[in-house]
Parts: structure tokens; sequence; C-alpha cells
């Protein structure tokens, strides 16, 4: 038994997974903003396996530099998506984003 | 171009193993159930669980960098961000539960048992020296040389979402049309 680039990978592929879903299915602003943070950490999981057990190992911390830029770039997104849901919030007393068309 | 040398050997040392898919599964079990509780305040919990659970991860296979980056700056500025949007929204309530609930003891043995796990694997292996030991100090050196381009970019897109957030938050906002929409805001009506 081991753990290498093909596990990572699928897990990261599972989390992108959750990710999309609660994108797609929830209404609620601060869960689709999860969701596009679970979808950013998902590719940072993967350019990581691919940077320590793939190719991109003979390109020493390209992966984990890759990551860090996507999780810089995730927080950024996260404080202007939760700005947004505040608004919607502020405006409909709600955080469902279809809240509008009720 | 031919490569050169053989790619870098799966992770086999069987503590460390365990502790890699108990790490990955609870990642997606935590990730699933931010998702689809209901309640606001689990959902930021499970989801900034998920979030340490990935430092964790990296911490094992990344360099050391990352895992502190990803533990001290991602999951907290998260986690603080929208405890932040809850307490200007909806506020956060005195929780209902005692300390002595069911489902907070199965939580507090999970937790248990997963710190369990990680002793075992620090008392028999080299974990985490011997993985980050070769690979650990030159992440910073190639972020400041190579990558020195988009490290400023980052930086001029974190200080646009924090003025933008500001602006956002500080800007007076139009009555809504339908009424019981904001308080704030003096501008004309368009």
């Amino acid at each position: 038994m081991n753990v290498g680039l093909n596990q990572l990978v699928v897990a990261s592929a599972a989390l992108f997974a959750v990710g999309a879903f609660a994108l797609v299915a929830r209404r609620s602003a601060i869960v689709m903003l999860l969701g596009t943070q679970f979808m950013f950490a998902a590719g940072a999981i993967a350019f990581v396996a691919f940077g320590t057990f793939g190719l991109g190992a003979r390109t020493f911390g390209a992966g984990a530099a890759v990551a860090l830029f996507a999780g810089t770039t995730a927080v950024a997104e996260l404080a202007v998506g939760l700005t947004m849901a505040a608004l919607i919030y502020r405006e409909h007393r709600s955080f469902a984003v279809d809240a509008d068309r009720e | 171009m031919p490569l050169i040398g053989a790619l870098p050997q799966p992770v086999t040392s069987a503590p460390l193993v365990i502790l890699l898919y108990v790490v990955l599964t609870l990642m997606i079990v935590s990730a699933l159930t931010s998702v689809l509780v209901r309640d606001t305040l689990w959902a930021i919990g499970a989801f900034s669980s998920s979030m340490v659970l990935i430092a964790v991860l990296y911490l094992t296979i990344a360099p050391f960098l990352l895992f502190a980056v990803q533990l001290l700056v991602f999951t907290t500025v998260s986690a603080a961000l929208l405890i932040g949007l809850l307490r200007r929204t909806t506020g956060l309530g005195r929780s209902t539960q005692g300390p002595l609930r069911r489902d907070w003891i199965v939580g507090a043995a999970v937790v248990a048992a997963l710190l369990a796990l990680l002793v075992v694997v620090l008392a028999t292996t080299s974990w985490p020296i011997g993985l980050i030991g070769n690979a650990g100090p030159g992440v910073g050196e190639a972020l400041g040389t190579k990558y020195v381009v988009g490290l400023a970019v980052l930086v001029v897109i974190l200080a646009s979402a924090a003025l933008g957030s500001g602006l956002m938050l500080a800007a007076p906002t139009l009555p809504s049309l339908r009424g019981g929409g904001p308080t704030r805001g003096s501008g004309p009506r368009r």
C-alpha cells in the first residue's frame, strides 16, 4: 500500500467535485463561496501532487509556488465574494442568490 | 527533450500511508459536510477543518512553507472573513448545546484518534524531518527570484481585493424598491 500521484489526484478530483456540487446545487451565497474555495484547494493539491511525485518534481518548488499563488487568489476572491454576499443580505435579508426572483 | 532520472517514489511507510489516507478521507468528508449542512456556522466550522486537513496534507508532501501559509494565513483569514460576515449579518447567537452532548463527545473522540495516529507516525518514522529536509529551503528563494513577477501580481490582486471590499462595504446603498432594504445611504433615488 502506498500513496502517490494517483491517490492525490483522485482526492483532488473528489474535492473539486464537492466544490462544483456546492456551486451548482446550493442557493446560499456563502455555501457557493465555500464551494469555490474547495475548487481552488483541489487545484492547488493537484499542483502540489504533480510537483512532488510527477514531472514537476524536476522543477524544484514549482508546485508549491503555484499552490501559494492559487491560495492567495482564493482568499482575495473570498473577500470580494463575501462582501457581495453582505450586500445581498443587506438588500434581501437572505443569502440566497436568487432571492431577487421571489 | 529527453527525460533524465527517475521520478520520486510514492510514500510507502505504513504509518504515513495510513495517516495520509485518513487525512484525505476526512478532508473529503468535512468538505461534503460543509456543503450539505443547513447551519452556516457548522458549514464554516467544517470548511475550516477541511482547510486544516489540507495543511496537514501539505506538511506530508510539500515544503514546510506551504503548510505554514495554508494553516496560518489561508485557513485563519478565510475563517475570520466568514465569521466577520456572520457577525455583520445574521449575528452569532450563543450555542444552545452543552459541552457534554453526544455529538461533541464523538467529535472529540475523532480528534483524539487523529492526534494519536499523528503521535504514532511521529514516533515510528522520521516524518516530517525526512520529507521536509530534502524539499524545504528553496521555495522562498524560488519565490523571490523565479516567480517574483507572480508575487508582485499577487500583491496587486490582494490590494485590489482589500480595497474593493472596503469600498463596497463603506459605500452608501440605495433603498430597495420592494421595501425592507438597507437602512444606510443618503443619495438620491435613481
